[in-house]
This record gives C-alpha cells, structure tokens and sequence, in this order.
C-alpha cells in the first residue's frame, strides 16, 4: 500500500480542531446561576452523563471525518494483480475490406487472402480464449460480440464482404481503445490488411494503443501498379450540348510511363475515345468536348480506362449530367437606363454554358405577359408603373415566383411612394457627391446569406446614391456606412422578393466595374431561380452524405434508390431521415423530401487507388505505442508474465467519508438542536 | 401607552425609585375609572336627600337653615387602613433573566403600592427582611413618610437565604394594627411552609396579601444545552439537561404554583403570581381590588 500524494497526509494535524472542541472547550463551562435548585434533582446527571458520550461519539465522528480528508487527498492505493497477470487476454481479428482489398493477387482478391489469413489466425486461438472479429473500412463493424465460441468466429469471418469504402487504422485503433476501456483485459488484435500508407490517420496520435493492447501485422498482398481515373470535371447540368467540356484526370500509381485509352461513356453508350500518356507515377489528363448525345433529363456517365492492372475497379469512374434548358430571366426595363440590361445580361451569361437566359421587355409589354413561365422577373429602377404590372407581379410572386427589384431615383418617382411588391415606402434618396472622393462602402452584410456569398463584401465598390428604403418588413441583408439599407429581401406568398436599392447601370455606383459584379448577379439570380450553390453535388464520394431535407419538409417522404434500383430507406427513414450515407458505387436515384429529384453518382475514393504500404518503420511505432516491451515486429504478443498495478482506494474512501459525514449530521441534529418549546395556551 | 409606562424594562430606565413609583401609579390611575364606592372624609362628592333613618350627623344644617330642606352631604371614599409592605430581600431575589432582577422589580411593585397609599391617605409602613428583619418603617401617613418608605425600599439589598420562619414571628409584634399586609417574595419555600408562615398574620384581622414574585425562566427555564446551574442561595451546583427542564421541571413547577395558590385560598389569603416580563397594572389592580374590599 502506498499515497500518490503523501504530504497531504499533514491535514490529519486538522484532528486538534475537534479535540479542542470537545474535549478542551467543554471543561469551560461555567456554572449558572439560578434562585433555586428545589425542583432539580441529583439523578438528572446522568442525563448529562448520557449527552457526554454523545458529544463523545460526535467527537469521534468528526476525528474520523478529518482523517479520511486527508487520507483522501493522499490518494492511497495498493496494488493488485492486473487481468494480465491472470493470463486474461482477448483476441480480436480486423479484417480490411476496403476498396484496395478488391485487389487481384493471382487468381484471388485480396480480400480472400485476408479471410483465409484470419481463420488460419483463429485456428491458434486456444479452446476457451474469447475473439472477437471485426471489418475495417472507413468505420468499424463489429462481426460477432466477444466470444469464445471458434465456430461463431469463423463463420463471422466468411461473411464479410468487400466495401467501397476507403480503409480508416484510425478508427480501427480508437475502437481497440474503447475496447480496452471497458474490457479491463488485455488486448492482441490482429490486423490483417493490404496495409494502404492512404489509411493512416493525418496525426500518429489517432493510432495510439493502450498499455495492454499488442497489435500484430499480418501484411495482404504485394505493392503493384495501378492506373485510375482519378478525377472527372463535368457540369451538373448541361444547358447547351455543344458548349459541354468534360475533362478526366488519369493517374498512375507505382505505374511506368503508360499510353492509356480514355473512353467517355453516356447511358451505356461509347461517346468518345481518347488516348492519354501517363508519364510514371504521373497524371494525364483527356478532355471532351459537346455532348450532343444527352437527352433531355438525367444521363448516366462514365469515364473508363484500358489499364489491364490488378485493381480493375478503380477504372472507370461514375458521374451523372442533366441535360435541361436554360430558366428564363425577364428584365422589364423602361429604356431609362439603357446600361443597366448589358451589363446585367453580360454578368448572367459570364459563364459558359450559362443557366438562365435574359429576355428583356417594356414595362407595358411586360404587364401582358405571362409571367409565370419565367424563373425571374427584374424590375430595372421603373419610374413608373403601367396599369396591371404590380397586380401582375404580386400574383406571380405570391404563386412561388421570384423579383429581382433596383430601386434608384427613377424608383423614387413613382406615384405610390413604395417599392412595387416589396411594399416598403421609399423615402427619398441619400447621395454621396462624387468630389472629394465622398462615397459611401458597404459596412454591414449577410455574408452567409446565399445572394451574397461570394461578392467580397462589395470591396471597393463606391455607391454615390441610394435609394432610402425603410425595412419595416423585409430583412435587410447589406446596409450602406450611412445606415441606408442597399439590399433587402421579402418573402410574398410562396415566392422571394430581393431588392437592390441602387441601379444596375453603374451611374450611381461602380459595381459593375468591380469583381463583386458577376457574382452578385449570378448568386442573386441562381438563389431567386433556384439551383446554384443552394443545390447538393450530384459525384460524390462512397460514405459522403446526401442530404434528403432541409428541415421544413416535415412528413415528407424522401426516397432512394440504389444502383440496384432497390429501395434504399425504411419507411421511418424516407420519413425522416435528414440525410442518406453513400455505400457503394454507383448511381442512386434520390427524390427529397422537398420533392426534387436528383441522380447522384457515387464513386469509391480514389485514396484507396494508391496500394503503396505504410513504411515497417511506423508499423514498429504503432505497435510500440500499444506494447510496453521493444518493439520486435514478429507479431507475438506479450507474454502472460504477472504483473501489478497500483489501484487507488480513494472511491471507497469517499463513500466513507460521505457515511461518516451523513451519521455527523444526523447525531449533531438529534442532541445539539435546541429544543422546540411546546406550545402553551395562557388565559389572557 | 399606559402599558409602555408601566413596563417593567422601562422602568428600569428610571433612575428614582420615587419617580418610578410616581411613573407608575399616576399612570396606572389615569387609566382607571373613578371608584363608584363613597364614603365619608374630606373630599366632598355630591348632596342626597334625606330619607328617614339616614344619621343625621350627615346631615347639612346650612342648606336645612337657608331652604328648609334635608340633605346629606356625601364625600369620596377615606379609610384609615393601615398598609405593610413586607419586601423579601434574600439572595435568590437577586435572580434576572431578562435583565431586571426580580428584587428590582420587587422594589418598583413596593414603591408602588406605598406611593398608592401615600395618595389615598393610607398609614404605610415597611419591612425589609430575609432571614431576618434588616428594615422597619413603622405605620404612618405623617408628611414625610412616603420618603422614608422610598429610601426604605431603596436601601433594600439581597442579603441571606430566605427563611420565612423567623422574621415573620417578629412581624406579628411589628403589627398591632389590623390592616392590610402586602408581602413580596419569591417564596421558594414549600407552599404549605408559606401558608404555615404567614397565615397567623391572617388571623389577626389583616388582609393578606401575597406577590408571588418569580422570573419567566424560574417558572419555564429554557435550557440550549445542558448546564451547570447554581443555587443562589446554597451554593449548591447541579448540571442540568434541557430534557428535565423542558418537561419534569416544568410539571413540578405548576404542581407548585398550583399547591400555593390553593392552599393560600383555603387561608383566605389573596395570592397572586407576579411574572417580571409583565407589566406592574396587574398586580395594582389585585392591590386595588383587596383594597377596595377592606371599605
């Protein structure tokens, strides 16, 4: 037995506080005076005899309270026998199954050999030693519970399957840690696995073993050439077919100086054909341009390489294209600021294939229309509005349809005083002179808002003139150094109404002489016609999420499909379920809880392409964090030797001390409370 | 407001016993009605007519002379009742819980009951005694006497143990007059002692009347732990547990109380308990009240 923290053994000084106390303070007393003691009698000292021994058992109580303070600040412990000592040891199999392991050695996978490898490893179990057998991939699958069972580890053993998913040693040591945490005994894990240098951890730390867990290699497989399709750049949605650029990234891993063939596949359709050079251990790139075969909706790709390695399932690579027409934006413009629609069609079409396309009308013309059929309505800085225009705006907007709005001095004429639809009076206009370099910055912005996300917080942008627009009802998303509000938006009905309270045609500011032009535009349209950033990537990697709601679509159902075409959720899962893990590659076939359909392309992470393995060196570091002896490398673990540990006693000392204190408390109050008087009842 | 006059923590504030007699008393009066009771002395209260067999010493032959008509003068209440205050100074008199001792309060109910009898044209006299009798102010209502009573009781301080035996076979040679007898003690003797004691004082035409003088915490003692108590008197030290006090003492003390009160009815003795936490008016009136009987 021993202390961790001997010197705080100096409190048990602290038992004086109750001698003196009791035994020296009591003695004290003084006599009472009182006119007569007829009515006392001798016998009554015994009473007091009685409450002495009571103070005495508090005296006592409180001696052993102060002692087991101080014991417990020191910490004592005594050792004991460690479950290793008694030769307790738990066998645990990871077996990888990651996307590498569908690597060909021979005429098996690797994944076979790896099986064949653990059973051989179980086999050497002794009768009567609890297993446990686990998969390892990008999470950790326990196969079996903790059992001594051989046949049960076995046949866990057969029924893994190979993933697509990338391996993760990181997640295999923290749930060997976890395991040692509520095991108590020691561990010998056997790892068995191609052992990817691409599975380690970015820090070493996430690797480390506790005390008693030995870790043993068991190397699958050899370190081969292989060539992937590492990258594909396509657009999610293709609006023009000719204007299309595909390009793909082949990369050689441990691979000489190749010529690969790159073919471009769409619905089950060869497209084109390209011949890469993939330099040695280099990438080469293919492109291909139009894609005049896409038909309108989704279109299934692929990008497939010759390379004739040992790992052929990284050679194509998955990826999904919609093929639609462009949304229609309409800018209603009176003529007044005739800049204002170049520059505002020239920022929406800076993109090549661009998704919205302008189509300009006059405001009397526009008032006739049917504006349904646009994603868009621009109003630029209108001084006046003909008869039915804003009873036209307001049902379209209120029926879902969206109103990009500037608001400048043309704005301010109007005869209603108030921004059409947005509903808020317009209260004049605020100018900055142009002299003296008087200007007015943006100071307050939404940055996270999705109009606004990629404007640079309008660095630079000098605004001369506002219109000042009160915000009684909208949310105002930027506001001027002056306090004025420069964009505002409104939510009307089903539909959104975004208002910019300067103009478009750089008279009033030089935005669009400034890079926050293009995307204020961009971001501002895509967000009020839907699509743009707001919309999930359609290729995504094996274990990337998609998301299947927003949050308001409740009771909604959500629905997937795998590449299988098999249902993919449960009944509470497309009814709840915010978002779906991707398993497998392929193409999965998703319908949100907010209704929009989606083919997502999943493709398994091309980190498990490179097969180089991690270096013994830092093998022989990750065993030794787990061993407390040298590291050997022979995959022995340690042996049954006995051995202590020292076991601290301080739970059981506080209990104890919380008894102790509990029977202080109680004794103190039954014989130190003063004694409540009876109530007596006196005549008046 | 009376009754703050009266109090007996307030009192104790007043540094002369005259005043705090005068304090009392003419507070204590103010707050009375007039007595219906009338008598004849000097101070006239009203004509009657005559009624065949009234005396007709009563009789104002000036008014007969000056209308021929009969009427008796009648005049306030006046006795030549003899008042004796004897005051128990021994050492458990010296006992105070609540910062009055009880003589103290023993002193203000004496002062009191002698300046109400100086008013009233009463012979008062005192006798200060414990075991023996330390003071005599013999009867008097000469001018001057109600000093000589004040200093009297003044001078009192707690001497001996109380032994009721001895000075009260002296008081009855002090007493040659049949009147009224006020002792002020604590009488921590037993009850049937008491009565033995003072009960020929009784037989000799006096009403007697006895203030049972005791502190709050002799008749309820509120212990917070057990402590070491000591006879005033004896000497005698005893540890006590707040158990006892609480309840055994307790009983004993109402056994006593009640054994005192009833023996003092069956003498025809006027007893009355006097608690030092309350106001002087109480005894008064019981003081008043005899008083008026003896008219």
């Amino acid at each position: 037995m021993g202390f961790f923290s001997p010197w705080f053994l100096g409190g048990v000084l602290a038992v004086g506080l109750p001698i003196w106390l009791h035994l020296l303070k009591r003695h004290k007393t003084d006599p009472q005076p009182f006119p007569s003691l007829m009515f006392f009698e001798h016998r009554e000292q015994s009473s007091v005899q009685h409450r002495r021994l009571d103070y005495i058992l508090l005296f006592i109580l409180r001696t052993l309270m102060l002692v087991l303070l101080a014991l417990l600040f020191a910490n004592p412990f005594i050792n004991r026998l460690t479950p290793k000592g008694a030769g307790q040891k738990l066998v645990v199999v990871a077996v990888d199954r990651s996307f590498s392991m569908r690597t060909k050695e021979g005429t098996s996978s690797r994944l076979d050999l790896a099986k064949s490898e653990a059973l051989n490893v179980l086999s050497k179990v002794p009768p009567g030693q609890k297993g446990q057998v686990v998969a390892l991939a990008d999470t950790l699958q326990a196969m079996t519970q903790q059992t001594a069972d051989p046949g049960e580890l076995r046949g866990a053993v057969q029924a893994i399957r190979e993933s697509d998913a990338r391996a993760s040693f990181g997640e295999l040591a923290r749930y060997l840690r976890t395991l040692s945490e509520s095991t108590k005994t020691p561990i010998e894990v056997h790892l068995i696995s191609d052992l990817q240098k691409s599975g380690m951890p970015p820090g070493f730390t996430d690797l480390r073993l506790d005390q008693d867990t030995d870790i043993v290699f068991h190397p699958v497989g050899k370190v081969q050439t292989n060539w992937t399709v590492e990258t594909v750049i396509a657009p999610q949605h293709v609006y023009d077919p000719k204007r299309v650029r595909i390009s793909a990234t082949v990369t050689g891993f441990s691979a000489p100086a190749a010529t690969r063939t790159v073919t471009l596949l769409m619905n089950g359709k060869t497209v084109g054909t390209k011949s890469v050079n993939v330099p040695e251990n280099g990438r080469g790139s293919a492109e291909f341009t139009g894609l005049d075969a896409a038909s309108y909706g989704f279109n299934r790709c692929e990008i497939r390489i010759d390379s004739a390695d040992g790992l052929p399932a990284d050679d194509s690579y998955a990826f999904s294209i919609e093929r639609t027409d462009p949304k229609k934006v309409l800018f209603v413009d009176d003529g007044q600021r005739p800049k204002a629609q170049q520059y505002f069609r020239a920022a929406l079409n800076a993109t090549e294939d661009a998704a919205f396309q302008l189509e300009a009308l006059r405001p009397d013309v526009a008032a006739t229309a049917d504006l349904s059929k646009y994603a868009v309505v621009v109003l630029n800085d209108l001084s006046s509005l003909p008869n039915g225009l804003e009873p036209s705006l307001q049902r379209y907007v209120m029926a879902g349809g969206s109103l990009f709005e500037s608001i400048g001095p043309g704005s301010v004429a109007l005869a209603s005083g108030r921004a059409p639809v947005l509903d808020e009076a317009i209260e004049g206009t605020r100018y900055a002179s142009r002299e003296g370099e008087r200007f007015f910055p943006v100071s307050d912005l939404d940055t996270g808002h999705d109009a606004l996300k990629s404007v640079e917080r309008f660095d630079g942008v000098k605004f001369y003139l506002a219109a000042n627009v009160s915000a009684t009802k909208s949310r105002v998303l930027a506001r001027l150094s002056n306090g004025t509000p420069l964009v505002l938006e409104r939510k009307v009905g089903e539909g959104k109404v975004l208002a910019f309270t300067s103009t478009f045609d750089g008279a009033n500011n030089d935005m669009p002489l400034h890079y926050a032009w293009v995307p204020f535009v961009q971001k501002s349209v895509a967000y009020l016609g839907g699509g743009g950033s707001t919309e999930q990537p359609a290729n995504l990697s094996v274990g990337e999420y998609v998301e299947l709601r927003t949050g308001n679509e409740k009771g909604a159902q959500a629905e997937v499909q795998d590449p299988e075409g098999q249902r993919v959720l449960s009944l509470e899962e497309s009814a709840q379920a915010r978002n779906f893990e991707l398993t497998r590659e392929g193409f999965y076939e998703v319908r949100t809880a907010g209704g929009k359909r989606s083919l997502i392309a999943a493709h398994a992470n091309r980190k498990e392409s490179d097969l180089a393995v991690i270096p013994q060196e830092s093998l022989d570091l990750w065993k030794a964090t787990g061993s407390s002896g040298p590291p050997d490398g022979s995959g022995q673990g340690t042996g049954g030797e006995g051995k202590t540990t020292p076991w601290s006693l301080s739970p059981f000392i506080l209990l104890l001390l919380l008894g102790v204190a509990l029977a202080e408390s109680v004794i103190a109050d039954r014989y130190l409370r003063p004694h409540a008087q009876p109530q007596e009842t006196k005549a008046a | 407001m009376l009754q703050r006059f009266l109090d007996p923590a307030v009192l104790a504030g007043i540094s002369g016993l005259d005043l705090v007699a005068k304090t009392v008393v003419d507070g204590f009066i103010s707050g009375l009605h007039r007595s219906p009771d009338f008598g004849f002395s000097q101070e006239f209260a009203e004509y009657r007519m005559y009624n065949p067999g009234d005396d007709l010493r009563h009789v104002d032959w000036n008014v007969f002379a000056r209308s021929e008509k009969m009427f008796l003068k009648r005049y306030r209440g006046e006795t030549n009742c003899q008042v004796s205050v004897l005051l128990d100074a021994s050492r458990s008199m010296k006992y105070g819980s609540r910062g009055l001792e009880k003589m103290e309060y023993a002193r203000f109910l004496a002062a009191s009951i002698c300046y109400l009898a100086h008013l009233q044209r009463d012979a008062a006299g005192l006798i200060v005694f414990d075991n023996e009798v330390r003071h005599f102010v013999p009867p008097s209502s000469r001018q001057g006497q109600i000093m000589r009573l004040l200093h009297g009781i003044d001078r009192a301080e707690t001497g001996a143990e109380t032994v009721l035996e001895k000075p009260f076979a002296h008081l009855v040679d002090y007493l040659r007059r049949r009147g009224l007898v006020v002792a002020i003690s604590d009488f921590w003797e037993e009850p049937e002692a008491v009565i033995r004691t003072v009960a020929p004082l009784r037989s000799r035409g006096n009403e007697l009347i006895l203030f049972h003088v005791l502190d709050p915490q002799e008749i309820q003692p509120k212990l917070r732990g057990p402590v070491l108590l000591e006879d005033l008197e004896s000497g005698v030290k005893m540890e006590v547990s707040p158990d006892y006090a609480t309840h055994e003492y307790k009983g004993k003390m109402s056994a006593h109380l009640e054994d005192m009160k009833s023996r003092a009815a069956g003498a025809n003795i006027d007893y009355f308990l006097v608690d030092t936490s309350r106001p002087l008016d109480e005894a008064l009136r019981q003081y008043l009240a005899i008083r008026a009987g003896r008219l």
